[in-house]
């Protein structure tokens, strides 16, 4: 596992950029309620990004009956298999996070696999409030946001 | 790992793989009716039938077996559509196809095989289920088995326990999700979820009401898994915001 | 009581037989199933009460002794009395009083007991000059009809574990082993495969817990040879497989009996208990320091569960299915771990092969079958029941020389082997020798053993539907090609049955029988339509006359044939008219009788009587144009 996704909240001007990315990235119909990133937005132009973790100890893939959850050795993301997925929601309900969505569309289970190791989220953040970095540098704190410096109407 | 030849390909695949798994690896198509990555194969729908011949038998002598459960063997050569083959794979259908005539799935398949209707007297009670036991297999491999197969020969079918309210089923509606025709019918809200006529009760977030997982359920895989019973109880989206207020606890301050 | 050595066995056995020798005579009445529902019982009964209230034991030397099927169902109750070896057929309780006077103490036969050959009309009084026995060599069935079964040591007197004594004492495992694959032996169940092959598969497989099984289930419609071992000679099995698990080196053994054998189960649970009081069974057999013992599992009532991988789930308590056949069960069989799974018969032999060498066994039979194989001789043939030949006896020898030929002399049509799963072999087959290979190109196959005789009252369309019929009730239902396609072919029998036969059912039928030979997962629905194939490969005429003309040649199927009296022949003898289910005869005695046609449901049961065979079938089509009475 040589590359960390790392979040940096205090970043975060919430504009959703990562969910619209996700959701088109996953399926042509880009249906932004079931986008695996998940901004939590508590003011204007602040939000907090709620992704998985791919947990060490995951609760997700203790639960699963099939295996369908299993860990990517290259990316170091919790995979799902959707081809062992049986539909029981038991990992929905089990991540402690939420981070586990029921797509009641087409029936399936939705989770942040990381891309396969190339996040699509991560190019479209404005601020890098989500990066993909390697992992010695995701220790480092992020830098402070200089909000003032934003421009409105305008972007990266 | 072995290697070995799928329609005279060469391909190369783990020694523990099956045929299937060869075939795949070659980019060959192979239909399957009975066969689901995440559970044992089973071998019962005959359907992924293809021509092998092993390393040291006569250039023509082919034996016709289940490429689901097949084990690979180094030198082994895999026919997928001989002439044999393909007869075969369509009296499988022909028949599944007089069996359940208003079956979309089976009428998808016999079609690519060329078939529109059954040369066989059709069923007359149609029904949606091909037998293909994925119901009684998950629910095996789950480890609660509530339902099973019933009956010898054509009266075969699958039921609970006498035909009533599965008592051991904790509504997870893995058996309705993996019937590949549909033909398990539940009703799923977030109060109560019915499956096999049984009414379960759902697990509620207790702010938001929403559930996706029965009461049941929540036992069993809590006790099975040694994931805390607690996680289940409340829903994703609670939890999400849980998490942001958490995080916005957490932010470096200045 | 325990044997704690060979000395010991050998002593037990020549005591055993020394006693016997010192009985002047004795009585074998037949106990086997067969003889049972014909009233033996009550006859072996009058035997003991008879010669016990006039102390006839005592003073003439006599014995009375319960035994085994001796094989000659049909001419049950049978009686033998040693050592005359006089044969009493259709003994009567009445005639007991008789028996003992005229004949053990008298010294003369009743020759009204006697058996009288069918073929010239002569009674024959020594049951080894009778031709069913004289050509029967029994290996697998020696015993059976010699001792009592319910007695170890009336099985020991006559050479019951003198094999196994051999085994243990003289040879290793590899040495049995050796002494097996000599012999040739190929399993006797049905699919043939050789003994020592098999042995040598189990053993070869790694760990440290193995099995032996022995599959008593003996589903096919017909079939008792197994049933008249298990009955009458349990001691056999249980050497055999005492053997067998010596050879592979397991501790456990299980016999899998079918739910409808009763007594068998009951002689053999007699004689596992007997065998482990005398330490033949259990812990340290015979002083030998090996340990091996037998439990007893019951079928639930299912033809499929004679399938090795079926019975298997069905002994670990499973649901009989059977499960994907590369998974070789030498290797992973019972719990998945390496079993041994033969047939009664096979295991019956292993004894004897033993004890008097492989070479021996091998010597008789042809290249390719060795020994001797048992089978049922049923139908419609005069002498029917249960014999014991060397392979290579052609069909002729066995229906003729031994059964006596065709029953009422009527016409030989074909010989049905193998049960569901075999074929009809017809006439210009008949000197066929019987081996595995041989009726396996003829379109049959050996199976094991059963022979259905048919006469020209036969049809064949209807044969391959009754076996149709029984394979879709039996059939498991795992796989697609068995559990639909026995139904759709049964469909389509019916039809061809019932007159409503159509163009291109018969390339139908063929088409849906390769895709079950080829699609299957177990031999139930791969060999399913051997049948059909056989009538169809030797009676195409038979379906074609079906489907074009409506008409069934052998006039049986019922919706096609009619029955009608030839004025010519009818002598008025009125047995047609007392015949008949449904009373469509009309006629006064001695005068020409009438069918009326729109009464009869076509049973036949006035053509089996009428004494001038002034009645003949017709198709039913031919009738609607001529006139009806």
């Amino acid at each position: 596992m040589n590359m960390i996704y790392k979040v940096s909240v205090e970043r975060c001007i919430a504009c959703g950029k990562c969910e619209l990315a996700c959701a088109f990235a996953h399926g042509s119909e880009g249906r932004p309620s079931k986008t695996r990133i998940n901004i939590h937005r508590r003011g204007p132009e602040l939000g907090t990004p709620i992704v998985c973790f791919q947990c060490d100890d995951a609760a997700c893939v203790a639960v699963c009956p099939t295996e369908a959850l299993v860990r990517n050795a290259d990316t170091g993301a919790v995979d799902m298999a959707r081809s062992r997925c049986i539909s029981c929601r038991m990992c929905v309900a089990a991540c402690p996070f939420g981070n586990m969505l029921w797509d009641d569309t087409y029936d399936c289970v939705q989770k942040c696999d990381l891309c396969g190791g190339d996040p699509r989220c991560v190019p479209f953040c404005p601020t890098g409030a989500i990066a993909w970095v390697p992992a010695d540098l995701a220790a480092k704190p992020p830098e402070p946001l200089d909000r003032e410096a934003l421009e409105i109407g305008g972007g990266a | 790992m072995t290697t070995l030849t799928v329609n005279g390909r060469r391909v190369t695949v783990p020694d523990d793989a099956t045929i299937l798994d060869a075939t795949r690896a070659a980019g060959v198509d192979v239909p399957t009716l009975c066969h689901f990555d995440g559970l044992e194969p089973w071998g019962g729908c005959r359907l992924c039938v293809v021509d092998m011949s092993q390393e040291g038998w006569d250039e023509d002598w082919f034996k016709m077996v289940t490429a689901c459960n097949h084990p690979v063997a180094e030198g082994m050569r895999v026919v997928t559509h001989s002439e044999r083959v393909l007869a075969t794979r369509q009296v499988v259908i022909d028949l599944l196809l007089a069996r359940c005539p208003e079956t979309p799935l089976i009428q998808r398949i016999a079609a690519e095989h060329g078939i529109e209707k059954t040369s066989y007297e059709p069923n007359p009670e149609p029904t949606d289920c091909i037998l293909c036991g994925l119901c009684t297999r998950v629910c095996d491999h789950i480890g609660v088995s509530a339902i099973a197969s019933v009956n010898r020969g054509w009266g075969r079918e699958i039921a609970p326990p006498f035909h009533g309210e599965p008592p051991d089923c904790i509504g997870c509606l893995a058996c309705a999700e993996i019937c590949p025709t549909d033909y398990i019918e539940f009703t799923d809200g977030h109060v109560t979820r019915t499956i096999w006529n049984r009414e379960f009760e759902m697990l509620r977030d207790p702010v938001t009401g929403q559930a996706v997982i029965t009461t049941a359920q929540a036992e069993y895989f809590a006790e099975r898994s040694g994931v805390p019973k607690a996680y289940f109880e409340t829903s994703d989206s609670s939890k999400r915001l849980a998490m942001a207020k958490t995080f916005a606890a957490l932010a470096v301050k200045e | 009581m325990r044997i704690e050595s060979r000395d010991q066995f050998t002593a037990l056995h020549e005591a055993a037989r020394k006693a016997r020798a010192e009985h002047r005579q004795q009585i074998l009445v037949c106990c086997g199933t067969g003889c049972l529902a014909s009233g033996a019982k009550e006859v072996a009964e009058a035997f003991a009460e008879q010669v016990a209230d006039r102390g006839l034991d005592a003073e003439v030397g006599l014995f009375v002794k319960s035994t085994g099927c001796h094989g000659f169902c049909e001419r049950g109750p049978l009686v033998v009395i040693q050592p005359s070896g006089v044969l009493y057929t259709r003994v009567k309780a009445k005639s007991v009083a008789e028996i003992i006077d005229t004949t053990v103490i008298g010294g003369e036969v009743i020759t009204r007991l006697l058996y009288k050959n069918p073929v010239d009309g002569e009674r024959i009084e020594d049951y080894s000059e009778i031709p069913f026995y004289k050509n029967q060599v029994r290996v697998a069935m020696r015993n059976i009809g010699r001792i009592d079964p319910t007695d170890i040591e009336d099985a020991i007197a006559e050479g019951a574990y003198s094999g196994l004594a051999r085994a243990l004492f003289e040879l290793t495992p590899d040495e049995v082993l050796e002494e097996v694959r000599v012999s040739g032996q190929r399993g006797r169940g049905g699919a043939g495969f050789n003994t020592a092959r098999k042995w040598a598969s189990c053993k070869a497989a790694p760990g440290d817990r193995r099995f032996v099984l022995c599959n008593g289930d003996e589903g096919d419609p017909g079939a008792f040879k197994d049933r008249s071992i298990m009955e009458g000679d349990p001691h056999s099995v249980l050497e055999g497989m005492i053997i067998g698990a010596y050879a592979v080196g397991a501790n456990e053994g299980y016999i899998y009996v079918r739910d409808e054998y009763p007594l068998a189960v009951v002689n053999l649970t007699i004689a596992i208990a007997e065998a482990r009081k005398r330490g033949l069974l259990g812990d340290d057999i015979m002083g030998s320091g090996f340990n091996f013992d037998i439990k007893i599992s019951r079928g639930g009532g299912a033809f499929i569960c004679g399938e090795s991988s079926a019975l298997m789930r069905s002994l670990e308590g499973k649901v009989g299915e059977p499960r994907a056949k590369y998974v070789h069960s030498t290797e992973k069989g019972l719990y998945d771990l390496p079993t041994v799974l033969n047939n009664v018969e096979t295991w019956a032999g292993i004894g004897a092969i033993i004890e008097r060498g492989g070479q021996w066994f091998a010597s008789m039979g042809t290249e390719k079958s060795k020994g001797t194989k048992a089978f049922s001789l049923v139908g419609k043939v005069k002498n029917t029941g249960l014999i014991e030949l060397p392979m290579g006896t052609t069909l002729r020898q066995i229906i003729y020389d031994i059964g006596g030929g065709v029953a009422n002399d009527r016409p030989f049509k074909a010989v049905q082997t193998g049960g569901p799963s075999g074929g009809c072999v017809p006439e210009e087959l008949l000197d066929l020798p019987v081996d595995y290979e041989k009726l396996t190109e003829a379109g049959s196959m050996m199976g094991s053993g059963g022979m259905i005789v048919m006469d020209d009252r036969t049809c064949m369309v209807d044969v391959a539907r009754y076996f149709l019929a029984f394979l879709t009730e039996e059939s498991c239902g795992k796989c697609t090609p068995c559990r639909e396609g026995l139904k759709q072919m049964l469909h389509i029998y019916d039809r061809l049955i019932g007159g409503d036969g159509r163009e291109g059912d018969i390339e139908a039928i063929e088409r849906l029988a390769r895709g079950m030979q080829l699609g299957s997962l177990c031999e139930l629905g791969k060999s399913a339509p051997n049948p059909v194939l056989s009538t169809l490969r030797y009676f195409r005429a038979e379906y074609e006359a079906h489907i074009h003309d409506r008409a069934c040649p052998a006039g049986i199927c019922r919706e096609l044939t009619a029955y009608e009296i030839i004025e010519e022949g009818c002598d008025g003898c009125h047995a047609c008219f007392k015949a008949c289910p449904v009373d469509a005869i009309e006629g006064v005695i001695k005068e020409l009788h009438v069918i009326h046609q729109d009464a009869c449901i076509s049973c036949g049961a006035c053509f089996d009587v009428c004494p001038t065979e002034a009645i003949r079938t017709l198709p039913k089509s031919r009738l609607e144009k001529a006139e009806v009475v």
